[in-house]
Parts: C-alpha cells; sequence; structure tokens
C-alpha cells in the first residue's frame, strides 16, 4: 500500500491546517500584539519552502534513513533517524497538551479529570501500530470532513467578525512581527512530518510544487480564519483559548437551534485527533527504520512511545503555559532546525550517480 | 481404492459395507432375459417413481451385453453415467442418485434420479422492491444456477462446483462471468475453498468465514443477496458470486461497504431519487448509532449541545427519573433488542400481542410509572427505526450503538469521536481479495464515485467499478 500524490495533497491541504485552529490565534494575538496575520504568513511560507524541500527528497524513492545511510553509514543513520523520532516526539508535545486544554474545556461543562484525554493515547498507540501508509487513506476520508467542519464554522462565524479590526495590517511593527514569527514556532514543524514518509509515496511529476501549493491554500484557509477571529474578538482575542470553538457561538440561530457549531468543532477533533497522532506514529516509524522492523516491534514501539508521552502529559499537565513560553522563548529554534534545515541539508544526500549511456 | 467386481452380490455387500445406514436400500430385479440387476439408493432423497420409470421398467427386457456402456444407453433417464470405483459410487448414493449393479458387470451405472424438494421461488422478505424484480433464491441449488443461467445466455458465465464440508459434502458453486471478473481473485475463491476443513456447512454464512482476511472483524467482508437480480449485476461488474446448497443467501466477493447502501431498486428510479435515498440510508445510519449516544453524552457532561427550549423539556421529563441516564437509555435499549429478537422468532399470530405489551405495556406505562422519560423512548425508536433503513448491516451497527452508548456514558463527546476514529483506521485498513473495504471513499477512486452514495443516470456508468480490477472495464458502449 503506497501512498498517492492525491492523499499526500489532501494531508497538506486539508489536515495539516487543523493544528492551527485551537491555541495560536490567540497566541499570536498576544506575541504579535494583535497584529497576527503576517508572522502567520511568514511562517506558511516558510513551512510551504520546506515542504518543497521534503517532497523533492522523494526523488530519490528512498526511506529516511536509508537517504541518511548515504552520507552517515548505516550506524550513523539509525542514530540520526532515533534523534529525529526523538525531536518527532518533543515537537507533539505541545499540540497534545493542547489538545488535552481544548477537550477539557470544549467538550464538557464542568473541568473533568485528567482520564478523560487517557484514550486518546490508546487511540495513538493502535494507530502507531499501522503501517504509516495506511494513513494515506485516512486523509482521503479525513480531507472532506474538515471542509465540511471548517466551512461550517467560517459560514457561522464570518457574519460576526469585523474585518475593519485587522487593518492596517503591520502596525506592529517589526518587533511584533518578530515576536510573533518567534512565538509560533512550535506549531509548525509539518514538512519534518513528511519526512518519516519518503519511501512510502513515489514523486510523480510536480509533486514538490503541487504540495508547497496545496499546504499554502491549506494556510489560507488558517489565515482567513485567524482573521475572522480576530474580526470578533479583537482586542480580547488574546484570552480567545480556544479559537475555532468560540467564533461561531455568535451566530444568531444558536440560541433557537441550540449548538448546531458543535458538529463542526466535532468533525474538526477528529480531523485533530488524527493529526495530533502522526508524530507519534512518525517517531515509531524513525524507530523502525533505525532498530529494522521484527515481528512486535511496532505494537511494542506504539505502545511504549504513547505511554510516555501520556506520562508526558500527564507530568505537565498544570504546566502547559510555562511549557509554551520556555519553548517560545529558548526552543522555538529546535522547530525549524528539524523542519526547515533538516530537509535542505538532506537534498544532496545520496543524489543517484547518472548511468554512462 | 476399490473398484467393482463382476460378482454382484460381493459388490452390493462391499457397497452396504461402505454405506451401513438403514435408509440405504437395495432393489434387486431380473430382465426377462434371467439378467440380474440391483438398484442401491437412499430412500429419502431418491426418486423412486422416476427409478421405477426411467431403470426398472426400461431394463425389464434388457438382452445384451453385461456392459456398463450397454446398460446405460438402454436407460431412459438423461442424467446417466459409469463408474468403476466404489468409494465414488457410495458418493453418489448420498447425494440421491441411485447406483445400478449387475452381474458381470465392468462398471456400475449411476442415474440422475435425485428426489428435489423445492419451495417455491419467492419474493425475499429481507430485499423487497417495490420495482424490478422479485424472484429470490431457495434453498434447492439447481433452482439458484437456473435463476442465474437464466438472466445469462453467454458462455462466459462460468459455474464451477465443488464439495466443502467433509461430511456434508456441500456442492458450492463459484459464479464468475469469464473475461470480466479478475482471473486472481477467482483462483483466490477457489484456493480458499479448497483449503475449508470442517465437518459440515448447513448455510453460506459460514462460508463467509473462510472468505473473510479478518474472519473475526465486526466488520463484514463478505457481501450477501438472496435475490438473482442483484447477484447477477454483481457478477456483471466483475464480483466473484457463490451458490451453497441449502442456502438460499448468495455471496459476492469482494466486498465494498458501500454495497448496503444501495438496493437494486436504485437502478429502476431515477438517479437522483436513488441518490437522495441512499444518501437518506446513510443518515438514517448515523442517526441509528449516534443519536443515543449523543443524547447520553450531552446530558452527562455537556448540556449546551440541547437548544434551550429542548433542555427545559428534557429536564422536565427527566426529574423524576430513578436511573442515571446511561442506564436509563440503556436499560430501553435492552427492551428494544428483546422485543426485536422475539418478534423474530415469535409465531405471526402473537405478533399482534407482542407490540400491544411492546408499545402499551412497556412504553406507555413505564413512562408513566416514572421509569423511564420520554425522550429516552423516542430517541431509542428514532435510532431502532434508522438500523433498519440499512438492513444487511444490522448485525454491525447494533452493536456499534451499544458501544457508542457505553462509551458516551463514561468519556463523554470525545469518547464517541475517538471510538470513530478508531472506526475510521480500522475500515480503511480492512481488505479483502485485495478489494479496499471503503473504496471508492478510502482511496478515493474517482470514477467508481458515480455509482456510490451519489448515483450517475446509467449512461454515465459506462464502466465497470475500477476498485474490482475487472479486465474488461467497458460496460457500456
Amino acid at each position: 500500500m503506497k501512498i498517492s500524490t492525491r492523499q499526500l495533497l489532501f494531508f497538506l491541504a486539508c489536515v495539516a491546517p487543523v493544528g492551527k485552529l485551537i491555541l495560536l490565534p490567540a497566541r499570536l494575538a498576544d506575541a504579535a500584539q494583535n497584529d497576527l496575520l503576517f508572522p502567520l504568513l511568514a511562517h506558511y511560507l516558510l513551512q510551504a519552502g520546506a515542504v518543497f524541500l521534503a517532497l523533492l527528497l522523494a526523488r530519490r524513492e528512498e526511506s529516511f534513513t536509508e537517504l541518511l545511510a548515504h552520507a552517515f553509514g548505516r550506524t550513523g543513520a539509525a542514530i540520526l533517524s532515533v534523534l529525529f523520532a526523538l525531536f518527532l516526539l518533543f515537537a507533539s508535545l505541545l499540540p497534545l497538551l493542547e489538545q488535552k486544554l481544548f477537550v477539557q474545556n470544549v467538550f464538557y461543562d464542568t473541568l473533568p479529570a485528567f482520564i478523560v484525554y487517557a484514550p486518546f493515547f490508546l487511540f495513538t498507540a493502535y494507530v502507531a501500530s499501522k503501517p504509516l501508509s495506511s494513513y494515506g487513506r485516512v486523509w482521503d476520508i479525513l480531507a472532506p470532513l474538515f471542509l465540511v467542519g471548517l466551512a461550517g464554522i467560517l459560514i457561522l462565524s464570518v457574519g460576526s467578525s469585523d474585518f475593519g479590526a485587522v487593518a492596517p495590517a503591520g502596525a506592529a511593527g517589526g518587533s511584533g512581527f518578530l515576536k510573533g514569527v518567534s512565538s509560533a514556532f512550535s506549531w509548525f514543524f509539518d514538512a519534518a512530518l513528511l519526512l518519516p514518509l519518503l519511501g512510502k509515496f513515489r514523486y510523480t511529476k510536480g509533486l514538490a510544487w503541487k504540495g508547497a501549493l496545496c499546504y499554502l491554500a491549506g494556510g489560507a484557509a488558517v489565515i482567513f480564519f485567524t482573521a475572522v477571529f480576530y474580526g470578533i474578538f479583537q482586542g480580547t482575542a488574546v484570552n480567545q483559548l480556544f479559537g475555532f470553538t468560540v467564533t461561531s457561538k455568535y451566530f444568531p440561530g444558536i440560541a433557537m437551534l441550540g449548538r448546531v457549531d458543535y458538529l463542526f468543532i466535532f468533525l474538526l477533533a477528529l480531523v485533530m485527533a488524527f493529526y495530533n497522532s502522526m508524530a507519534l506514529q512518525g517517531s515509531v516509524e524513525c524507530m523502525l527504520q533505525a532498530f529494522g522492523r521484527k515481528k512486535y516491534l511496532p505494537t511494542v514501539l506504539s505502545v511504549i512511545v504513547s505511554a510516555g508521552m501520556l506520562t508526558a502529559v500527564t507530568l505537565l499537565d498544570r504546566g502547559f503555559s510555562d511549557v509554551l513560553l520556555g519553548v517560545g522563548k529558548w526552543a522555538f529554534w529546535i522547530f525549524p532546525l528539524f523542519s526547515v534545515v533538516v530537509p535542505a541539508l538532506m537534498l544532496p544526500l545520496g543524489r543517484k550517480r547518472r548511468e554512462a549511456p | 481404492m476399490k473398484n467393482v467386481a463382476g460378482d454382484l452380490n460381493k459388490t452390493k455387500e462391499a457397497l452396504k459395507k461402505l454405506l451401513p445406514a438403514e435408509d440405504i436400500l437395495t432393489f434387486g430385479f431380473t430382465s426377462a432375459r434371467g439378467m440380474e440387476f440391483c438398484c442401491v439408493f437412499a430412500d429419502p432423497i431418491t426418486d423412486k417413481e422416476l427409478l421405477g420409470e426411467q431403470v426398472i421398467r426400461a431394463l425389464s427386457d434388457y438382452d445384451g451385453e453385461a456392459k456398463a456402456e450397454e446398460v446405460a444407453k438402454k436407460l431412459t433417464s438423461p442424467e446417466t453415467k459409469t463408474e468403476p470405483s466404489l468409494e465414488a459410487l457410495a458418493d453418489e448414493v448420498l447425494l440421491g442418485n441411485p447406483v445400478l449393479l449387475f452381474a458381470g458387470m465392468d462398471a456400475a451405472v449411476v442415474v440422475g434420479t435425485k428426489k428435489i424438494f423445492t419451495r417455491a421461488i419467492s419474493e425475499p422478505s429481507t430485499d423487497v422492491a417495490v420495482k424490478g424484480p422479485r424472484e429470490g433464491f431457495i434453498e434447492d441449488f439447481k433452482t439458484n444456477t437456473s435463476l442465474v443461467r437464466r438472466r445469462f445466455k453467454t458462455g462466459d458465465l462460468r459455474i464451477e462446483t465443488s464439495e466443502v464440508g467433509k461430511r456434508s459434502k456441500t456442492v458450492v458453486a463459484v459464479c464468475y462471468l469469464d473475461g470480466i471478473a479478475p482471473a486472481s481473485a477467482v483462483e483466490e475463491v477457489k484456493k480458499k475453498l479448497q483449503e475449508i476443513e470442517i465437518d459440515y456447512i448447513p448455510d453460506s454464512s459460514y462460508l463467509t468465514h473462510f472468505l473473510s482476511s479478518r474472519p473475526y472483524s465486526l466488520v463484514k467482508q463478505v457481501g450477501t443477496t438472496e435475490k438473482p437480480d442483484i447477484f447477477c449485476a454483481k457478477l456483471a461488474e466483475g464480483r466473484i458470486g457463490l451458490l451453497v446448497d441449502g442456502s438460499p443467501i448468495a455471496l459476492t466477493v469482494p466486498y465494498l461497504l458501500i454495497e448496503d447502501f444501495q438496493s437494486s431498486e436504485d437502478y429502476f428510479v431515477p438517479a437522483y431519487r436513488a441518490t437522495f435515498t441512499r444518501l437518506l440510508r446513510l443518515f438514517a445510519l448515523i442517526v441509528a448509532i449516534y443519536l443515543p449516544a449523543f443524547y447520553i453524552a450531552a446530558q452527562l457532561f455537556k448540556l449546551q449541545l440541547f437548544p434551550i427550549k429542548l433542555l427545559l423539556t428534557i429536564s422536565g421529563s427527566i426529574r423524576d427519573i430513578p436511573f442515571s441516564p446511561s442506564l436509563e437509555m440503556l436499560l430501553v435499549l435492552l427492551v428494544l433488542e428483546v422485543l426485536n429478537e422475539a418478534s423474530i422468532r415469535m409465531p405471526k399470530y402473537v405478533g399482534m400481542a407482542l407490540s400491544v405489551v411492546g408499545a402499551l405495556v412497556l412504553g406507555e406505562t413505564a413512562v408513566s410509572a416514572g421509569f423511564v422519560s420520554t425522550p429516552a423512548i423516542i430517541i431509542i425508536a428514532f435510532s431502532g427505526i434508522g438500523l433498519y433503513a440499512v438492513p444487511n448491516l444490522i448485525e454491525q451497527t447494533s452493536v456499534l450503538r451499544l458501544a457508542m452508548l457505553l462509551i458516551a456514558g463514561s468519556v463523554g463527546t470525545y469518547g464517541i469521536i475517538l471510538a470513530t476514529a478508531f472506526i475510521i483506521l480500522y475500515l480503511v485498513t480492512t481488505e479483502n481479495f485485495g478489494t479496499p473495504l471503503v473504496a471508492p471513499y478510502a482511496p478515493v477512486v474517482g470514477s467508481d464515485l458515480r455509482d456510490s452514495l451519489i448515483k450517475y443516470n446509467l449512461g454515465s456508468l459506462k464502466q465497470r467499478p475500477k476498485t474490482l480490477r475487472s479486465p474488461n472495464r467497458r460496460r457500456l458502449a
């Protein structure tokens, strides 16, 4: 089973954006002094470039570890793969904490016990035990769900938004822009998610361009949503932590129909469950490439990884804002290092020699 | 393997030794010229009238040689063959075909005078069509194959029979259209049938276990139908069908989940109507599985999901209920399942009484006694009706509904979402005979979407489904 070009493009356009719709708008509003669109655009442009590079790597039709092995040998490649797997686990931590906060606040009237979030790790263990290529078919299902979910939310929200509040864009100046950019790095590592998929899809003509453009199309949807979000909440956007769950509640029909917007929120939450499990599965895949695919190893590794992340999320349950600020301040460079620099550095690796005629 | 001997008595005894059952009878007679014959037959399944007419009367003045070929020519039965092996002869007797032995024989003659017990061809109760053919398969294998053969007047229709079941030796026919069904899938079906080691096959449903790639899965992996028109339509798409002797339910592989949202009538009504009803079936199924679960999750964890006026109505009706919402819903669901089970098995004349007991005593009285609330009854009733919109998936969906209810009662809406994610992943990773279960949606197969939940006009369905990998894709010029 190989991932098709269409499935990959569905992921970039319709699944990757979902992780940027919860805390990111409020976080950007805070860090970028309410001038949140330009930092978002900058991240999308940078990450689209990284996606372009990561997809170019697929031309070699080799896995991530095989590509590394050309330059560093089998042992070196295995070590680097494990290092990359650790990065993916680190990168998944904030989205998992964010999702936990989202689940506890949006799906329950009163703050429930932490245990309600624990079944998610059963799910990740199950997902990670499956071949990574099975995601392709999942994306086929998720893409329309995401489109319906986001379109529903936007239709219900857009009438309440005052787009005049977004202008003049760029008013916060260079410092606002830079603060905004540095605070949002932890949300942008989608190119890194593509690296474990190398070898599981075929490079077709123009895939890199198509991928980057689809990623930008998803980014356009996120930027539009962020504009709608800011247009609704304006100065209080900083306090609206759960982006797409709060914008639609001012729709006039809600009073009569109840929170029908929850149907769309549920759809996006479903897409998010898969999106947030990707880093974990990518990490398991990298470790499998490093250690070799033994009979029960995928299941064992997926259980270990999921249990480890459950423990980490439990330990950091109350320290989410500290972690978020700390990563934004001290460790933000790790994200572009692995998601932008690594694909760029890997481009010259293992280049096939031109065969003599 | 022993063969028949020239000595009639010795052969008869050897055959009786192989078939010691009391209902295996022998009948000896002598022709006018003094040649001795003996018929060995299974009493309950042999047509003795035909045997007398086509064998005994025909041989009454036999004066030819004691050779099986010669004797067979004298018989007036259209189905005869010669067989020297005793074991094969024993098998034929057990199939209902009498074996004719005679003095000095080189082989015995097998005569096809099997007694056929059939019921009349009728419309299957599970697949009623307002428009379109109303014939249904019955238990008789030959009738079923004739229903299929009648619809395909081409030599490309292959009906290849084999025996499955060490003791039942049930006849199973693999039906396909040569050049339309993919050869690899046909071979795989035959291989799987050959590998079955079981004593007894009472019904085609037994075979589904052996044909499934995940035999213990909740998810169905083999298509079923009771209607020959549907069966033939599936063969024409490139599927492989299986008819099992004694079963009115035919099997088809590869199976796609979407098949159960399509009905034969969809092809006899305008495309827009077919599309509407297919979407309606999907909606009904989603409602059937999720409505009770979301109702419970909303009551227990997220009251905001209800509009305020509905919330007031619900809170008024559940105020005095002694059970928790999830327990209340589980009880109502349990009652529905019991009523459902009882109504299927109960004699028809008791059905009316059961309806009265179910609707009035259990429903009305339970609400007025304050055991259960009216909304719970309405929700379960709606869910119960929704389940029957897709009758072929009832076994699966009723289990899923219960599972969702339990998850909703313990984890709430997020549990429902995670369970849905599990189901999606499980479904998309299920394949049988190399065909993804959820195609043409995952993976998306653009051309096959024309006959999925959305149905195009017949003129647009020029090609067979790509998912089925038919070597000849064009079906409409």
